[in-house]
């Protein structure tokens, strides 16, 4: 299995360590392009999709494999171990974020920090715990993702997936880096959003900082504070960036936050 | 006709058909138009100064967050998607948007504007589709599935159903190697065990061809040029032990090798003499014959007695087909499929005729001697 081609990975920047973005649900490695390059005069800079996303290799994606969050952080923990990473600086955004909690349990040497972009432990209410969602809305997203197919059909698959470097296509790759195949986009919105970490958060050892946006829905405040309270010796910065995805609404002030970190 | 005037303009985007709406650099609503504020019953003021997920129900606001506004961020547009509102009196209005952002020349957002579609049939018929699509999935998942298990039972049957056979075989060939019986009913019983082993074996060959046939791997054969007449004629003592009551009257004029595979040309043969055995009338002999000519091989087998219906005429061949339930002889209706399949597999054909006097079935195939295969 070649993990490289297997997760889209791509390597670029100068520097001995290693700096590792991770996407979340909805798109893909492209939600780094505004953050990813300012790093690379320092770091060697590290981006790829999760198996299912933009460029990866689809023929891998293993339902069973991908029914836990587990499957994901095996990935990410074999990315690392692929390219030889150690003490490595992981910048994970949305769901990814507890991905990265996940591979730091497994593989504790891979990463040195991590940066945590908008996290949550658990998406859904669980009696004194706020997550911000009930599980009908979930249920209800699910069965929404349906109703935007961003374009993808049987007819167009073959061409997206056996052509990425054809300009040709390039007018029907719109909406592409956010599209996917909607029977994957379902069971990764399932398994995104049905995920509980909570127990995870105290195992971790890595210094961790959490980016909290504000009028974040997906992950508001008081989620992103729980994090904080069960990562030990973790540390919060509040930015002033709304909304879900700073790292492409407010990219220089995720570039900075993450700066003063490491 | 005059140009169009700035109050022209007002009111094509205050009441156009489709709902406008643009936000702000910082994600706030700035302007809504009459229509747009009309379908989902709040005033347009209501809107300004709030951000367009307050107005969303939370599937569409979890999308709008996770997939629109970084695709808007990354491509400038995004045309097509399918959003529900939430109207004043809690109803969903199910629509389709486009979405533009206009940039400064650094690439810096000035605002972002919205067109939205009433789309309220659209989508219930494009869920329809959906629905249906997902149903028959299922559907075809679930045939398949059972599709497949019965095809390994049968073949998992046809190999167990070969190990007490075999015992059978063997206990009868020691007795009469054993020579303990010795009056003329014992020695019926013997011989009645013989064949109706040997009927139980074909029929058990015929089902694990089948499953074979069915589960992707065909009837393979494997030719040589030997001779065929003798194979014919043991397939056909074979079956005079097994019905010694009936008559068989043969007539081989092989005069050209047949490149063939011998054991499934036997298969055949057996196959179609028992069906004529099976079907004939009893008092009439089963007529059987085979020749070359030229370019041709031609097996033929005839018997006397009621002619095949019509309307089974076209189903012959097909797997598991019975002419009539009730006749607990006819076995499992896989003898003729397999032999067409045989036929088939060495570029042949079988045909039928069937009349008062006669019915008939000819196999035919070239005699390509450097055929492959």
């Amino acid at each position: 299995m070649d993990v490289m081609a297997r997760n889209n990975v791509h390597v670029s920047g100068r520097g001995d360590r290693a700096m590792v973005f991770a996407h979340g649900f909805g798109c893909d490695q492209n939600m780094w392009r505004f953050v990813a390059p300012e790093f690379e005069s320092e770091f060697k800079v590290v981006l790829f999709d999760h198996v299912g996303a933009g460029g990866s290799d689809l023929s891998a994606y293993d339902k069973s494999k991908y029914s836990t969050l587990h499957g994901y952080a095996d990935d990410l923990a074999e990315i690392g171990s692929a390219l030889g990473l150690t003490d490595a600086i992981f910048v994970g955004h949305s769901v990814s974020a507890m991905i990265g909690v996940l591979a730091s349990i497994k593989a504790p040497e891979l990463f040195g920090r991590m940066v945590l972009v908008g996290p949550s432990a658990r998406y859904i209410d669980d009696g004194d715990y706020v997550g911000g969602f009930t599980e009908k809305q979930i249920a209800e997203l699910l069965e929404f993702l349906e109703d935007n197919h961003m374009g993808w059909s049987a007819a167009m698959a073959p061409s997206i997936m056996g052509n990425p470097d054809r300009p040709e296509l390039a007018e029907e790759l719109t909406n592409s880096f956010c599209r996917t195949d909607p029977e994957i986009a379902k069971a990764f919105a399932r398994v995104t959003f049905t995920s509980d970490n909570r127990s995870d958060l105290p195992k971790v050892t890595v210094p961790t900082l959490i980016l909290q946006c504000s009028e974040d829905i997906i992950a508001s405040e008081e989620v992103g504070k729980f994090v904080r309270s069960r990562i030990p010796g973790s540390e919060i910065v509040f930015l002033k960036a709304t909304g879900h995805c700073p790292n492409l609404s407010a990219p220089a002030e995720v570039v900075s936050a993450i700066r003063a970190y490491v | 006709m005059s140009e169009p005037g700035s109050d022209d303009y007002r009111d094509l985007f205050e009441n156009a058909p489709c709902g406008y709406l643009t936000i702000g650099p910082d994600g706030r609503i700035t302007k809504v138009n009459a229509t747009l504020a009309s379908w989902t019953g709040f005033a347009p003021d209501r809107f300004v100064g709030q951000r367009l997920h307050q107005f969303l129900n939370m599937a569409g606001r979890i999308y709008y967050e996770t997939h629109i506004a970084p695709l808007l961020r990354m491509q400038g547009s995004f045309n097509e998607f399918a959003l529900d509102f939430e109207t004043a009196a809690g109803e969903r209005l199910p629509v389709i948007a486009n979405a533009v952002e206009r940039r400064d020349a650094d690439g810096g957002v000035l605002f972002t504007a919205l067109v939205v579609i009433k789309a309220t049939d659209r989508r219930r018929y494009e869920r329809q589709l959906v629905d249906s699509r997902s149903e028959l999935q299922k559907g075809l998942t679930s045939e398949r599935e059972t599709a497949e298990l019965r095809e390994q039972f049968i073949a998992v049957l046809g190999h167990d159903l070969r190990n007490p056979l075999a015992a059978i075989s063997a206990g009868a060939r020691i007795l009469q190697r054993s020579g303990a019986l010795q009056n003329q009913k014992e020695l019926r019983v013997l011989d009645m065990i013989n064949s109706t082993v040997t009927r139980m074996s074909d029929l058990i060959d015929n089902i694990l061809d089948f499953a074979r046939g069915r589960l992707g791997g065909g009837i393979t054969l494997h030719r040589a040029m030997r001779p065929l007449e003798p194979v014919l004629e043991q397939v056909v003592d074979e079956l005079r032990t097994a019905s010694p009551q009936r008559a068989i009257d043969t007539r081989f004029e092989i005069v050209e090798p047949v490149n063939c595979d011998h054991t499934r040309i036997g298969q055949l043969a057996s196959n179609l003499i028992g069906n004529a055995l099976t079907h004939g009338a009893r008092d009439m002999p089963v007529r059987v014959g085979a020749k070359t000519n030229g370019d041709e091989f031609e097996f033929w087998v005839a018997n006397v007695g009621e002619p095949i219906p019509e309307a089974a005429m076209e189903r012959l061949f097909e797997p598991f087909f019975r002419g009539d339930v009730r006749n607990s002889r006819q076995g499992l209706g896989l003898g003729l499929h397999i032999a067409s399949q045989i036929a088939q597999a060495h570029g042949g054909r079988i045909a039928v005729t069937s009349t008062p006097e006669e019915t008939r079935f000819v196999f035919s195939m070239p005699l390509a001697t450097t055929a492959p295969n």
